[in-house]
């Protein structure tokens, strides 16, 4: 049922209208003003020289997670294509080399152009293999092509950026390596 | 365990029927099997493991219970073993909390020790355990820790992980085609009976004793056999991988594609599974009279040669028509095994419309063996029926080869007749004019004047009739390397003056030759096919 507002009569100097263009325009001189001498307090960032600050639950760009060893933690499932809305995600499997360890990812295609950061993929990822936290947000490329995040690029991050992440610091690099080392490495009887 | 098991007695559709009591409504169910496939034909499914149709029973996996009424009460008994007769009072989970529970906690007891490896195991999506989880388990994992799981395995292949957990051998290469994942099985014995009572040749075999069973080849021996890949396809989980298709592609992500195999004249029905327009994997189709649920390797591995080394088709049917045109003396049309029924329709349109220089040859020069009675007959002319169905020689290409001074033009279609291990084709190179017709750049192809790349058998649809003469029907996967191919009914009979736009139009014109087709559409060939009345197969 459309529901009937009453506005509220405008008093005598409302209706005058030199009154209130100079009220608008003392609100518009006064952020002015601001821009100029109190620049830091404007609610809004000098992008790109200024970047955002992004929260730890942001769904940025992808990762792939590595073993001790270095290799990507990714066994090819394909349970994230399976749950990516846009289809944007291709894999293909081959026989790992590690006998402890049955298939191995050979491709690991993400196209950046057609994915909605969703985040369903890092969701359905049984191994914590696949996380959207680089916090990256800048995707500038000159081709097409170049939006294709392959293997290597996933995989390419450094554990300094990912201090408080326990996991991330079991990688090559991280404070935690040496010891996650010596578990994965066991012997193999 | 017994080394004997009676094979179930399957219903048919002469199955006298039986009244039966389920969750005390009285349903009419097939008098002469057992309950499990009694209550299958009423629609009730009852999950199971070890029972396979076309196996002997062995009634290890205990995952079939149902409830039924005794002399001494209500007792659990397996559905899979238990006769049907007549007036016995059944209970189904749908009805009895026991039965429910029974089967929840078989269902928990079989995945205790089973590893949690479905993202990488190439069954998921097909496995019965995730569909016995779904239908009567979905319990929750109550093994703490999780790390403590008990795998069945050969001792000599076991290895701690990082975590502790004592693991299995993953990938025991027990034969050429074939790996075995010792943690994935669960000891249902399929393998073990498919090898022994449909292989008869008893390559595999249950080691060890309870907790310890793991399934082994004798000491040395490999599982190497003409049927060997079955066992993949009975294998009710990951245990028994084929290596071609290791890793290859998710299940779920692959189309079927029902058609006929035609490399063999049992013509063995076959699922063409493909994605993305390549073809993975090639699986059987359950046919109870033609292959069951088998097939042969040779026809299942033959998919890998079906987009390699394709002849392409260049020139167009105008020079073919051409040179048919242009012709002075006789000529030869030979025709091969995997020609469709539409195909021979157009090909026999074509000596008609040729009229009296044009003379049918057909058969093939391939070895013929004797059937095997699992899923091939040992004729590699499939379409032999067909031949003679449509009144067609099926065995004269001796005639062509002495007689080959007599043509001056050869018209050969899906037919190797250089290739097929004999020299004694080689005299068609004395024929001026040699037109071939033919998916691949073969021997024959390579020996043509004239040679124009047609569809493959698994890229076109039409009919084909076996040799227990069932009519069977071939459907187009859509997996045509070049969009240019056309079937091989589509250029003989424009070659004819009469275009065929369809495969039915073909089919048609066949009935007209074959009385047995009049009245067929595609729609009225079942997906097992048709027996024809009247035909000589």
């Amino acid at each position: 049922m459309a529901r009937v507002i009453k506005q509220k009569p405008m008093t005598i100097i409302e209706r005058l209208y030199i009154f209130e263009a100079m009220r608008g325009l003392w609100t518009t001189l006064k952020h002015a003003a601001r821009g100029l001498f109190r620049y830091e307090q404007l609610p809004t960032i000098s992008y790109p020289e200024g970047q955002p600050e992004i929260n730890n639950g942001y769904r940025a760009k992808h990762r792939l997670m590595l073993r001790p060893d270095g290799t990507p933690r990714c066994v090819a499932c394909g349970m994230c294509a399976a749950a990516c809305p846009a289809h944007c995600i291709f894999i293909e499997a081959t026989q790992s080399d590690d006998p402890r360890i049955e298939k191995r990812v050979m491709r690991f295609d993400i196209d950046h152009l057609v994915c909605v950061f969703c985040g369903l993929c890092a969701e359905a990822c049984p191994v914590d293999a696949l996380r959207m936290d680089t916090k990256k947000i800048v995707f500038e490329h000159r081709t097409r092509e170049e939006f294709v995040a392959h293997l290597s690029d996933l995989i390419d991050w450094d554990p300094k950026d990912y201090p408080e992440d326990a996991q991330s610091q079991m990688a090559p690099g991280g404070t935690k390596n040496a010891e996650a080392r010596k578990v994965w490495g066991m012997e193999v009887k | 365990m017994s080394n004997f098991y009676n094979m179930p007695k399957l219903p048919t559709e002469n199955s006298p029927k039986v009244e039966i009591f389920v969750d005390d409504k009285a349903v009419m169910v097939p008098g002469d099997t057992n309950l499990l496939e009694a209550l299958k034909a009423v629609g009730i499914e009852t999950p199971h493991v070890c029972y396979h149709p076309y196996l002997p029973v062995s009634g290890n996996c205990r995952q079939c219970l149902v409830e039924q009424e005794g002399p001494r009460g209500r007792m659990l008994v397996i559905a899979c073993y238990t006769p049907v007769a007549p007036g016995m009072k059944i209970y189904t989970p749908a009805s009895s909390a026991r039965v429910k529970n029974a089967r929840k906690a078989t269902q928990e007891f079989m995945l205790v020790n089973h590893p949690l490896d479905c993202p990488i195991c190439d069954k998921a999506g097909e496995c019965t355990l995730q569909e016995n989880y779904m239908e009567c388990g979905q319990n929750e994992g109550r093994l703490r820790p999780e790390y403590g799981k008990n795998y069945h395995g050969n001792p000599v292949h076991q290895f701690v992980d990082a975590k502790g957990q004592v693991r299995g051998g993953k990938h025991v290469d027990i034969g050429p085609r074939i790996l075995l994942d010792e943690e994935r099985c669960v000891q249902c014995d399929r393998c073990v009976r498919f090898m022994r009572s449909v292989a008869k040749d008893e390559q595999l075999q249950l080691a060890g004793r309870a907790d310890h069973t793991y399934i082994t080849t004798f000491p040395g021996e490999k599982l190497d056999h003409e049927y060997d890949l079955c066992v993949t396809d009975v294998c009710p989980t990951g245990a028994m991988t084929a290596k071609y298709f290791r890793f290859q592609k998710r299940v779920w992500l692959l189309s079927h594609t029902p058609t006929i195999s035609m490399d063999d004249s049992l013509g063995a029905n076959i699922w063409i599974d493909h994605a993305d327009g390549k073809i993975y994997r090639v699986m059987p189709r359950c046919n109870p009279e033609v292959n069951r649920s088998w097939l042969s390797n040779t026809s299942r591995m033959a998919f890998q040669n079906f987009n390699k080394n394709r002849l392409p088709a260049i020139g167009g049917v105008k020079v073919i028509k051409e040179a048919l045109a242009s012709a002075t003396g006789k000529i030869a049309l030979v025709a091969g095994g995997e020609c469709t029924i539409e195909d021979l329709a157009a090909l026999r349109m074509l000596k008609e419309s040729l009229g009296d220089r044009a003379d049918i040859f057909g058969g093939s020069l391939k070895i013929k063996s004797e059937p095997d009675g699992i899923a091939k007959s040992g004729d590699p002319m499939a379409n032999r029926a067909g031949f003679k169905l449509l009144g067609l020689a099926d065995d004269n290409l001796w005639d062509l080869a002495q007689n080959v001074s007599n043509y001056s033009v050869l018209v050969c279609v899906n037919n190797n007749i250089v290739g097929d291990g004999n020299k004694s084709m080689d005299v068609i190179e004395k024929i001026p004019t040699r037109i071939v017709l033919s998916a691949f750049n073969d021997e024959t192809a390579n020996m043509a004047t004239l040679a124009y790349g047609i569809r493959h058998w698994s890229e076109v649809q039409g009919t084909m009739v076996n040799s227990l003469n069932i009519l069977q029907k071939l459907n187009a996967a859509p997996t045509c390397p070049d969009a240019e191919l056309r079937p091989a009914y589509e250029v003989l009979s424009e070659l004819a003056g009469n275009t065929f736009t369809c495969a039915y139009d073909a089919f048609k014109k066949a009935a007209e030759y074959a009385p047995a087709l009049a009245g067929l559409a595609y729609d009225s060939i079942k997906s097992t096919g048709l027996h024809l009345e009247g035909g000589n197969a």
